[in-house]
C-alpha cells in the first residue's frame, strides 16, 4: 500500500471483474434483439403510415430520445410493478411482482435501444429506392412480401453501420444498471474495490474491458457490412 | 385485348389524364408519344395499376378494373395479364439476376425452385443474359440490367408488355441491343404498349402510334398517318421537335 497507482494489483483485478461479462453481454445481447424487432417494427409503422399507430410511435421515439438512460431505468424499475399490480386487479391475473432485476434491465435498455434503432431503420427504408416497391408490386407481390424479400433486406444492409453504434452504446448503457443491483461489469469492479478501496485501479480494468468489447464488436460490424452489401458495386473488396 | 375508357387521373390540381379512351388489339404494338407532361407514363403505369386513375375502367383480356372501387383480386388480374418495363429498370438490387426472374415465379405463381429457375435460364437465353446469371445488377451494364428486366416482365407470361421508356436512361451505346430484344419479342406476336422517345424506333416497330398533349388523344393512327400526315399543327410541331437530329 502507499503507491498512488499500483500496477499489480490492477492486473490481478481483471480475472476478478471479467467474472461478470457475461451478464454484461447477456443484458446487452437479448436487449438489443429486442430492440431490434421494437426498432423494425416502429419504423414500419412509420414507413407504412399505419394510423392510430404513427402517433403512438412518434411519441415513443421522442420520449426516449428527449430523456436520459438512467431516468428511464429508474422508471422501469419504480413503475414496472405498479403496471403489474393494476394488470393483476383488472384482469385477476397473478402475475409475480417480485421479477429478477435482470428482467427490469431488460425491459428498460431494450425499449431505449428500440427507438434509437427506429430511427436508424426508418432512414434506411427511406434511403431504398421506390422503384423496388413499384417493381414488386408490378410482380403482384403483396407489400408483406417486398418489405421481408427485397425492401427490408436492402435497408438492413444501409442500417449496419448505424445499429452498430446504437448496440456500442446499449453495452455502455449496461453500465447504469448497477444503480438497480444488477451484478455487471460496472457492479462487480465496484464491489470488488470497495474491499481494498482502489477505485482507479478498479475503473482502469472496467474501462478497458468496456473498450475492448465494443472495439471488436466495431470490427465484427464492418465485416457484417461488407456481407449484407456484397451486392453493390464497390463493395466486394476491401 | 386491352379497352381503356374515359380513364381520369390528377396529381392535386393538376388534371394529368382527361377522359382517355382507346383500344389494343391483340398482337399489336402501340407507342404512346408526346411532349413530356403529356401524360404517357402515367397512362402506361395505369395499366398496371402502379397509378390509381381518379375515374374510368381499365378491361385486359375480359379482367375489368373500375376505378374507384377495384377490388384487390382485380388489381392482381389486371397485374397478371400485364408486365411492366421500367426506365430505370428497378432490378432488384440485393437478388442476382436469375433471382430477380424467379422471384415473382416463386413467390406470387408458388412455381417450384427448380421450374422456376429452368424457367428463368430459358427467359434469359432469349434476352442474351446466360452468361450473366449469379452477377447482381450493379455488375451489369444499363444495357445489361434493362434485357433482365425485360426477361424478369417476361417470367410471369404476360398478355401485354408495357415499355416505361425503356431506353431513355441509357447509354448511346446501350440503346440499340435492348431495342433488338424488344423487337425480337415483338415479332413472336406480344401486344405490347410502350411510351418511348426513340422515333425511328416508333416508327419502324409501331402498328399503332398514339399521340397524347396535355391529357388528352391528339393523334391515333398508323405510324405513316402520324409522321407523314398529322391532322394537328400541334402533332407537326412535337414531331419537328424531335425529329430534327
Amino acid at each position: 500500500m502507499g503507491e498512488l497507482f499500483s500496477l499489480d494489483f490492477m492486473l490481478g483485478l481483471f480475472p476478478q471483474v471479467i467474472v461478470a461479462l457475461p451478464k454484461t453481454l447477456m443484458i446487452a445481447g437479448i436487449s438489443a434483439l429486442i430492440g431490434l424487432m421494437i426498432g423494425l417494427l416502429v419504423a414500419l409503422v412509420r414507413y407504412l403510415n399505419i394510423k392510430g399507430l404513427t402517433l403512438i410511435s412518434k411519441v415513443y421515439v421522442s420520449f426516449i430520445r428527449g430523456t436520459p438512460a438512467l431516468v428511464q431505468l429508474m422508471l422501469v424499475y419504480y413503475g414496472l410493478p405498479i403496471v403489474i399490480k393494476i394488470i393483476n386487479l383488472q384482469f385477476k391475473t397473478a402475475i409475480a411482482l417480485d421479477l429478477p432485476k435482470d428482467v427490469f434491465a431488460i425491459l428498460a435498455l431494450s425499449l431505449n435501444a428500440g427507438a434509437y434503432m427506429s430511427e436508424t431503420f426508418r432512414s434506411a427504408l427511406q434511403a431504398v429506392d421506390v422503384g423496388q416497391l413499384e417493381a414488386s408490386y408490378s410482380l403482384n407481390m403483396t407489400t408483406a412480401q417486398a418489405l421481408r424479400r427485397i425492401i427490408v433486406p436492402q435497408a438492413f444492409a444501409v442500417a449496419i453501420p448505424p445499429l452498430a453504434n446504437t448496440l456500442t452504446s446499449l453495452i455502455k448503457e449496461t453500465s447504469l444498471l448497477f444503480t438497480i443491483s444488477v451484478v455487471d461489469l460496472m457492479a462487480q469492479g465496484r464491489i470488488i474495490a470497495s474491499r481494498s478501496y482502489r477505485y482507479l485501479e478498479m475503473y482502469v480494468v472496467v474501462s478497458i474491458i468496456y473498450w475492448v468489447v465494443c472495439t471488436i464488436l466495431a470490427k465484427g460490424f464492418n465485416r457484417l457490412e461488407k456481407k449484407f452489401r456484397k451486392y453493390e458495386r464497390g463493395f466486394q473488396h476491401d | 385485348m386491352i379497352d381503356v375508357k374515359n380513364l381520369n387521373k390528377s396529381f392535386k390540381s393538376n388534371h394529368v389524364l382527361k377522359d382517355v379512351s382507346f383500344s389494343v388489339q391483340q398482337g399489336e404494338i402501340v407507342s404512346l408519344i408526346g411532349p413530356s407532361g403529356a401524360g404517357k407514363s402515367t397512362l402506361l403505369r395505369s395499366l398496371n395499376w402502379l397509378e390509381r386513375p381518379d375515374s374510368g375502367t381499365i378491361t385486359i383480356n375480359q379482367s375489368t378494373i373500375v376505378a374507384g372501387q377495384e377490388s384487390k383480386q382485380a388489381v392482381f388480374d389486371l397485374r397478371q395479364h400485364s408486365a411492366m418495363v421500367f426506365q430505370h429498370y428497378n432490378l432488384f438490387k440485393n437478388k442476382t439476376v436469375i433471382e430477380n426472374v424467379t422471384e415473382s415465379l416463386i413467390t406470387v405463381k408458388k412455381v417450384n425452385k427448380a421450374d422456376a429457375q429452368k424457367r428463368a435460364e430459358a427467359i434469359l437465353e432469349q434476352v442474351g443474359m446466360s452468361d450473366k446469371l449469379h452477377d447482381y445488377p450493379s455488375r451489369l451494364s444499363g444495357g445489361q440490367q434493362q434485357r433482365v428486366g425485360i426477361a424478369r416482365a417476361l417470367a410471369n407470361d404476360p398478355l401485354v408488355m408495357l415499355f416505361d421508356e425503356p431506353t431513355s436512361a441509357l447509354d448511346p451505346e446501350w440503346v440499340s441491343e435492348v431495342l433488338e430484344v424488344i423487337v425480337a419479342i415483338a415479332k413472336q406476336g406480344m401486344t405490347m404498349v410502350l411510351v418511348s422517345h426513340e422515333m425511328r424506333f416508333v416508327h419502324d416497330v409501331s402498328t399503332r402510334v398514339i399521340l397524347l398533349d396535355e391529357g388528352t388523344i391528339l393523334e391515333n393512327g398508323s405510324p405513316d398517318a402520324i409522321f407523314n400526315h398529322a391532322q394537328h399543327e400541334r402533332t407537326r410541331q412535337f414531331l419537328r421537335k424531335v425529329q430534327q437530329f
